[in-house]
Parts: structure tokens; sequence; C-alpha cells
């Protein structure tokens, strides 16, 4: 029977959902429902991972210490996981604290193109002892050929696996399997996927990489996370076990969690509403969501025109001041 | 560093110095100019022509030619500080004159770290191809010249021809030049070439050494090699972890040993000849997970992780040493079980 390790960002991903305002109770609660579900690695930090939290993409309620201490603190069977994108986190300062905290899996991520920049973080991580993975988001940036070499130097810098990321929901099955397929091929350590459900694929995206051999998955509670959400994670442990794979999850305790989750860390559970189904299309990062809504109703422009001109200008994450610039467009051509 | 540690190695060098003396004989009073000299084959013949010079009175002098010479003095005084060593601070692609009573060279510029390689592909080919044609030319500006050891690497061989065998030096297999990881492979065939055109035009004296897998103290646990990964993790408490095919087979060459067969290749090496040098006990990933986590008192898991399922053969990455063997009556004198004892009581004294 198939093993799929299952990677649960809920407290990280979903910070995005809530710009960043998870609070040190709220992540006490989560972490002791998903320990209790034995969820194999439960990520926990600000939205754009260790470090992140600033003015340009948002500032935290918690710091990252307060985070990650609360969270270890009810972590006994979970390994506690981190989202790391070089630059925001540096490891004098931010890296070498966490591990001191006591995190078990570090997961170094960049733009898909730009594996280059993993390379120090991920060597410090498994220099550490940590279990340690390469990160590759907006992954439907990039065509499958670019995300194999750029998958195959994350694992020269010692990754134990490679995740890529559908962070825009933009991907149908078809997208997925042709790379995850090429990433099987072209690697010698396992490969996984997060997806995001923008276009209502998050599930059916999942299982279609577990079908091109993809054996690591994220999933969040109700799908907690940037824009539409995430894979649902009680639906897709629910699925996975009906197909006969084994994620070593219980299933009663993990709707349990995610009926917490509901209850203690959302103030909406998130929908695919019409702006995420945009989005998903233009191929924006789900995490702009709240920006370009905010943004567009202060101009009083459409948000869809938003996603649309940032997709044509294949914004990354960590370009949120884009947006702004967008918006002034469209208004002077509403004015002519 | 301490004495019992620099003691260890000076131990170590008496074993691979064997029956050798003789043989070495026409090094005694020589300059030997090493490029690269301050990386982990650098190192390794210092400490061996530190026996010889100590010792045996060969009164051989070392140039180390290398970018950053501070470093060395910080990790290693106890070479640094010796007086037959004599460290030229110089980029490689840059050499222009080199010191006139110099006659034997070993060329080992170059890192083979392919983390390296991936950030800066074009500097690893540039270093590599101008390196060696720069580090050439200056040796025909020499004087005389005895003999030049160009250090290549397995990674020429690429996909091997016949993948469940030992590799003899005429074996070239497949090299996929258009992917990220061809730069080092495809620039190492390349400074061959370079080799072969001064060796061919200029009648220089050169004698290329592939080394393949090495193991011993000054090599880095944080380097990304199946063997440094198993011993730090294993020294941290593990879980060790192997990534990708269990059964793939590698052999290994202890320090001291990989510097004497190097010796041996400058007093000995038949001109234009070219030798794999590397140890003769095939061991596949999975059998040296557990030869590494039985030389620690605590229980070590050790984790597999693979994209897929490999084929039931697994590629075999071992040299065949006959050639070596033949021509300079050389040896491992150190086994794999006691070089991989010695690496990891090294480590575990110097600290991680």
């Amino acid at each position: 029977m198939k093993h799929i390790l299952i990677s649960d960002p809920t407290l990280r991903d979903g910070n995005h959902a809530v710009a960043h305002q998870l609070s040190a109770s709220q992540v006490a609660i989560y972490c002791q429902a998903a320990d209790r579900a034995a969820i194999p690695i439960v990520e926990v930090g600000h939205g754009n991972g260790l470090g992140a939290s600033s003015l340009q993409v948002g500032e935290s309620l918690e710091t990252d210490v307060v985070l990650l201490e609360t969270a270890r603190k009810h972590l006994t069977k979970s390994k506690l996981g981190i989202h790391v994108i070089p630059g925001f986190a540096t490891i004098q300062r931010d890296l070498k604290r966490a591990i001191e905290i006591g995190v078990d899996v570090i997961r170094v991520a960049s733009h898909c193109t730009e594996a280059d920049i993993t390379q120090r973080h991920l060597g410090f991580a498994r220099e550490k002892g940590k279990e340690a993975y390469g990160v590759l988001m907006m992954s439907h940036m990039a065509s499958p050929e670019l995300l194999v070499e750029e998958a195959q130097k994350m694992e020269l810098y010692g990754a134990e696996g490679i995740i890529i990321m559908d962070s825009a929901g933009a991907y149908l099955p078809s997208d997925v399997i042709e790379r995850i397929a090429a990433l099987v091929d072209g690697l010698s350590v396992p490969v996984g996927f997060h997806g995001h459900n923008n276009l209502g694929m998050g599930i059916a995206n999942s299982l279609a990489a577990v079908d091109a051999g993809a054996t690591i998955l994220d999933g969040t509670a109700r799908g907690f996370g940037a824009g539409a959400g995430n894979a649902q994670l009680e639906v897709l442990v629910a699925v996975l076990s009906k197909l006969g794979y084994t994620t070593g999850i219980d299933l009663y305790k993990v709707l349990d969690a995610a009926d917490i989750a509901e209850k203690e860390i959302m103030p909406l559970v998130p929908i695919i509403k019409s702006e995420s189904i945009v989005s998903g299309l233009a191929g924006v990062f789900s995490g702009f969501s709240k920006h370009v809504t905010r943004i567009s109703n202060e101009y009083n422009v459409d948000q869809r025109d938003v996603y649309f001109e940032l997709g044509r200008r294949k914004v990354v994450a960590g370009q949120e001041d884009l947006i702004i610039e967008v918006v002034l467009d469209l208004v002077k051509l509403k004015k002519k | 560093m301490k004495q019992e540690t620099i003691n260890s190695l000076k131990a170590d060098c008496e074993i691979s110095l064997s029956d050798y003396l003789e043989s070495l004989e026409g090094l005694k009073d020589q300059s030997i100019l090493i490029t690269g000299g301050t990386g982990f084959v650098g190192k390794w013949i210092a400490e061996a022509v530190s026996l010889l010079n100590n010792e045996y009175n060969f009164n051989i002098k070392l140039y180390l030619l290398a970018r950053n010479v501070q470093e060395y003095k910080e990790e290693v005084p106890h070479l640094a500080k010796q007086s037959f060593i004599n460290l030229i601070e110089q980029d490689v692609r840059n050499v222009g004159i080199i010191p006139e009573d110099v006659k034997w060279v070993i060329h080992a510029a170059g890192s083979p770290d392919n983390r390296k390689h991936s950030i800066n592909p074009l500097k690893t080919m540039d270093t590599f191809y101008k390196g060696t044609n720069a580090i050439l030319d200056a040796c025909l500006r020499l004087p005389s010249i005895n003999k030049f050891i160009h250090l290549s690497s397995n990674n020429v061989y690429g996909q091997p021809i016949h993948p469940q065998t030992q590799i003899k030096e005429n074996q070239l297999g497949v090299l996929d030049c258009n992917t990220v990881k061809a730069a080092y492979s495809e620039s190492k065939r390349m400074a061959e070439t370079v080799c072969a055109i001064y060796r061919n035009q200029q009648k220089l004296p050169i004698v290329i050494i592939r080394p393949f897998s090495l193991i011993g103290p000054y090599q880095g646990l944080e380097k990304p090699w199946a063997i440094n990964n198993f011993i730090r993790d294993s020294i941290l408490g593990g879980p060790i972890r192997i990534l990708g095919n269990e059964d793939t087979i590698r052999s290994y060459l202890y320090g001291s040993d990989m510097a004497f067969w190097l010796l041996k290749a400058l007093a000995n090496g038949k001109r234009g000849a070219t030798y794999n040098l590397g140890g003769d006990q095939p061991i596949s990933l999975k059998d040296l997970s557990g030869k590494v986590t039985s030389n620690f008192s605590n229980k070590i898991e050790v984790l597999v992780k693979y994209s897929k399922q490999y084929p039931a053969h697994p590629s075999v990455s071992v040299p065949d040493t006959t050639a070596i063997k033949q021509d300079l009556d050389v040896k491992q004198t150190i086994d794999f079980d006691l070089a991989l004892k010695k690496t990891i009581n090294w480590y575990k004294h110097a600290g991680i």
C-alpha cells in the first residue's frame, strides 16, 4: 500500500486568510487537535514564512518566536515545520533561532525559476540535521522542463524532497500530471504537490499529482489558506484512504481538528469567490487577494481587471507593491 | 587542531607510505607546485610530504597555489608554519609565472562540490578550461618540467557503457551536455582535451588521474556526498537519509592513500598515461549506512527517500584500478572499514 506524507500548513497558509493575525492561543488549540490526529507535519508561521512579517507583505499579530514556541509546546507526535523564503528569512537572524526553538522540518522556498537562492538555507538546514525540502512556488509560471532543472538544483543543495506549489490555483489536473511526471522522472528524491482551490481543483489536482508519482501532499483544515483556500485536508485524507493510500492520520480526529479549526481560528470558511476564480484564471498568487480587494475598492476599480493585468505582468509574491501601480494605471485608463 | 589529531594524520601517512620510499627518491630535493593546494588533495599531500621531509630527509619544497590562503593558515597552522610550505595567493586562471625551481606540478584546482557548479556553472567551466590552459602555459615558461599531473574526475565517464562493472580508463560513457548538471563533467572533459593538446603539441609530460570517491579528514561534512552526510547525521544522532537508489554502488579511497598514489604518479607515472584512482571495495549506499551506524553506540534510524522504483540492477561507480596498480605498484593500505572508522573518529574530535 502506498504511503503519502501529509504536511498541514493550516497555521501558515491560513495566516494569509486572516492577514497574518493568528494568535498564540489559536495556534495552541489547532496544534493540540492536529497532534491528536497524528498529522505528520504541522507548518506554522506568517503566511509568507519565517521572518516575513513586514509592512510590505503584512505584519503578524505574533512574532515568529511566539508562534513557534507555542506550536512546539503542543506538538508531541506531529513534526513542527516552517516555510522559509530566503530574503525574508536569514540564516543568522531567523533560521538559527527557529532551530533552537525546535523545528523539525524546514521547507525552503523560492519562486519557481529562482532555486539558486535556496542553496545556503537548504545547506544550513541539512548541516543541522533537519528534515529539509525544496519548494518551488508559483510553479505554473515555468515549463515542466525548467521546473525539473530548478528542482534538480534544490536536490543538489541537499533537499530530500521537492514540492511544487500551485500558488495561484491555476492548474488543471492535466497540467499537474505533466509536471509531476517530469519531476519524478528527473529527480531521485520524493516529489510533492501543494494545491490551491481557485478553480475548484484543489483535491482533484492533488489526486492527479499522486497518480503521477507524487508522495507528498499539502492540505489545510477546511482549506484554510490564501485566496480560495487550499486542498482541504480532511477531504484529502478521506479520499486517499478510499483510494487505498495510507497517511497515518486518524480520520475521525482529523475531522474533529477541522471542526475545531472552523470554530476557533476561522472568521470565515474559505469559499471560491468570484475574484478567486479570476485570480486562478489569471495565474496570480492567492496571497494577493486581500490587498487587491482593498486597493480596488479604494479606487473604485473592478478587481477582476486588476487580476488579469497582474497576471499579464507576471507578478510574483513579494511584489505586492505593484498592485497599487496596476490599479492607478487602470484609473488613468478609465479617465481616458 | 589538537596534537593528538595531528599525530593521527601522521600515523595514517606512515601506513600509506607502505614500501614506496625508494620509488619516491626522484622527488628528493625537488620543488612541487600544487594548484588548488589548500583543498582536500593539497592538505593530504602536505601531510605526506611533511612525513617524507621530517622523517626521511626528502627536503621537498611545496608551493601551494590557491585563491584564499588565509583560511588555510587558520585551519591547518601545523602545516602552514612548516618551512617547506610556500603559499601563493592567486586565481589559477591568472597564473603567468611560477617559481623557476618547480619541476613537478599537480593541477588540482577547482572544487568538486556540485552545489558550487550549479550556482556558478559558467565560472566552473571557466576555472577548469582557462585554469588548465593558464597553468600549462606557465609550465612552458619553466626551464624544465619533469611531470605534470592533471587531476580530472570520474565524472568524465558520464553514464557508464557497462553499468554493472568496474570502469576502465578507456570506457568513457555518455554525457548529456544539455543539463544543469553538465557544467562540471563537460569542463573536466574539456580540461583533459586541453592536456592532450599540450602533451601532443608542446610535448609536456602530462599524466591524467581520475579520482573516484574519497574519504577522510579535511573533506568537510557539509559536502553534498552520501558518506559525508551519513557521518554528519549520525554524529547529530540521526536519522540518516538515503536519497535515491539505496542499491547504488560506490567505493572509497582514504586521504593518505590518495596522497601517496598521487606522489607515486608524480614520480613514476608514464607520460601520457591516464589512471583511475579510487578504492576497490564496492559497497552499496544501504550497506554503507549500516557500516556508518555500526560505528556509533546509539541506535540511528536509516530512512530511504526516493521518487520512483529503481531498476533491479543498480548503477556502479567503482574504478578498475588495474592500470595504476600495474604501472605504479600502489595499493589500498587502509581498507574501507578502517578508513571509515578513522574518518568518523576525526570528525568526532574536530566537532561539527
